[in-house]
C-alpha cells in the first residue's frame, strides 16, 4: 500500500534567558530550523526537508517541540538541528540551542517518550525543591500523569521557572 | 540545564610559542563545583576529569612529555596538537599521549598518510575533532568538514572522538546531536555513536593506564597450576625507560 511515511523528531529548546520562553512559538521555531537547514545543506537540503515539514506540537513552558518531516529526509533535518543558534520573533533575537530527545515514526511513540521524560524531569525537580507546598504539588502531578483516551496532552507539567 | 553526559573533561591548553611555560597543577574539580550534579537515569555523580593539550610546533617541545615533571602525571588525559607533518608522525608513533587533536579551524598544511595513522590506531591513540567552531562560523564549518572527511578517508572511521571546545554553555550539544554531527563528518551511524560513547571511554581507560603503570598485567591460574601472565589491554606499550 502506498503511504507517506513520516518521521517525528522530538526536541527541547534550551536557553539561558528566561524571556526566551515567552517567544517560543511554532512559526519562530520553524523558521529557525529552516534557516539552519539552509545554511548547512544549501538549497537542495532546504527543498528536500520542507516537503512535509511542520511543527506539530510546542510547549512553551518546558520547551518541548515536535517536528515532522519525510522519512527520506529526516537525516538532513537531524544533522542540521545542532546548528540552530537563535530564535527570532517580534524583532527579538534570543540565543538558544536545540537538544534532540527522540525520533519516532508516529506521534503516539513520541508522546509516550515525552511523558516518560517529563516524569523523570519532575522527579529531578522533586529532589531539588525546597518548599513543602511545591513538593506536594509535584507529587500529586506525578501520580496523575498517564496517557488518556482523547489524545490530549496529559501529564501535568509544572511551570518551569525554577528549572533551567 | 542538563544535556545527558556522564563524564566531562576540563581542558587546559599550553602553547609553546611563548617563552618558558611551566606546567601548572591542574585545578581540582572539587574547587570548581561544590557539588556535582547527578547523571540522569543513574544515581552516580558526573565524573570530571582533567585534560592537558599541548600545542607543539617544534620537536623540542616534545621533550617536555618525556621529562619527569610531576605535574604532567596529575592530568588524566593528555592530548597533543601537532602543527607539522613531522610532528604528526612523531605524535602517532612514539609520543606518550592519549589523543591527537586535528586542527579544524584552518586548512591543514599537511596531508594525512596511511602509515602513521595505522600505527596510531594500533597503539590505541584516538584522533579528536572539535565541533564548536562549526556551530559558530561558516568558513570554519567548511574547514571542519573538509578536514574531517579527509581524515575519514584515511582511517576508515576508526578511533575517532568528537568533542566540543565550548566556551559558553549554549554551545554544548547533547550526545544524540553530536552523533548526528558525526554523520555529517562522513562517519557511518554506528561509528558516529561509538565516537561519542565507546571511544571516549576507551580514551579514559588509556589515560588511566598511562598514569598508573606502563602496562597492566594480571595473572590467571590455569588448571594445571601454572601461572600465566597476560596483558589485559591491547594498547599497552612496552615498558619505557625514563629519558
Amino acid at each position: 500500500m502506498v503511504r507517506f511515511k513520516n518521521r517525528y523528531v522530538l526536541c527541547e529548546v534550551v536557553s539561558e534567558d528566561p524571556r526566551c520562553r515567552q517567544c517560543i512559538e511554532d512559526r519562530a521555531v520553524g523558521l529557525a530550523v529552516r534557516e539552519a537547514i539552509g545554511r548547512v545543506h544549501g538549497d537542495y537540503g532546504l527543498a528536500c526537508c520542507s516537503i512535509s515539514f511542520t511543527v506539530k506540537y510546542l510547549n512553551a513552558y518546558t520547551g518541548a517541540v515536535l517536528l515532522r518531516c519525510r522519512k527520506d529526509s529526516y537525516r538532513l533535518l537531524c544533522s542540521a538541528l545542532p546548528f540552530v543558534r537563535q530564535l527570532e520573533s517580534r524583532n527579538q533575537r534570543y540565543p538558544c540551542a536545540l537538544n534532540t530527545l527522540h525520533v519516532g515514526g508516529t506521534i503516539r511513540t513520541c508522546q509516550k517518550f515525552l511523558i516518560q521524560y517529563n516524569r523523570r524531569q519532575l522527579l529531578m525537580l522533586l529532589q531539588n525543591c525546597t518548599n513543602e507546598e511545591e513538593r506536594r504539588c509535584i507529587q500529586k502531578s506525578l501520580l496523575s500523569c498517564s496517557l488518556t483516551e482523547e489524545q490530549s496532552q496529559s501529564g501535568d507539567e509544572e511551570d518551569d521557572d525554577g528549572m533551567e | 540545564f542538563s544535556v545527558g553526559y556522564s563524564a566531562v573533561a576540563l581542558n587546559h591548553v599550553i602553547d609553546f610559542k611563548e617563552k618558558k611555560q611551566e606546567i601548572i597543577k591542574p585545578v581540582s574539580p572539587s574547587e570548581l563545583f561544590p557539588s556535582l550534579p547527578i547523571v540522569q537515569g543513574t544515581s552516580k555523580r558526573i565524573k570530571v576529569l582533567t585534560r592537558l593539550t599541548l600545542v607543539v610546533s617544534d620537536p623540542s617541545h616534545c621533550n617536555l612529555l618525556r621529562s619527569t615533571s610531576a605535574n604532567i602525571r596529575l592530568y588524566d588525559i593528555i592530548a597533543v596538537f601537532p602543527k607539522t607533518e613531522k610532528l604528526f608522525h612523531i605524535a602517532c608513533t612514539t609520543l606518550d599521549v592519549d589523543l591527537v587533536c586535528i586542527n579544524v579551524t584552518e586548512k591543514l598544511p599537511f596531508y594525512f598518510r596511511r602509515p602513521p595513522v595505522n600505527m596510531a590506531i594500533d597503539r590505541g591513540i584516538y584522533f579528536e575533532l572539535l565541533y564548536t567552531p562549526a556551530i559558530k562560523d561558516s568558513t570554519m564549518r567548511r574547514y571542519t568538514i573538509s578536514n574531517a572527511i579527509s581524515l575519514m578517508q584515511i582511517c576508515k572511521g576508526k578511533n575517532i572522538v568528537i568533542s566540543s571546545a565550548a566556551e559558553r554553555p549554549l554551545e554544548l550539544r547533547g550526545p544524540y546531536d553530536v552523533a548526528n554531527l558525526g554523520l555529517l563528518f562522513g562517519l557511518s551511524e554506528s561509528e558516529a555513536k561509538a565516537a561519542v560513547s565507546t571511544n571516549c571511554r576507551a580514551t579514559m581507560l588509556h589515560g588511566e593506564t598511562r598514569k598508573s603503570a606502563c602496562g597492566v598485567v594480571y595473572t590467571v591460574k590455569k588448571p594445571r597450576k601454572v601461572e600465566e601472565e597476560e596483558t589485559t589491554l591491547p594498547a599497552c606499550k612496552k615498558a619505557k625507560t625514563q629519558a
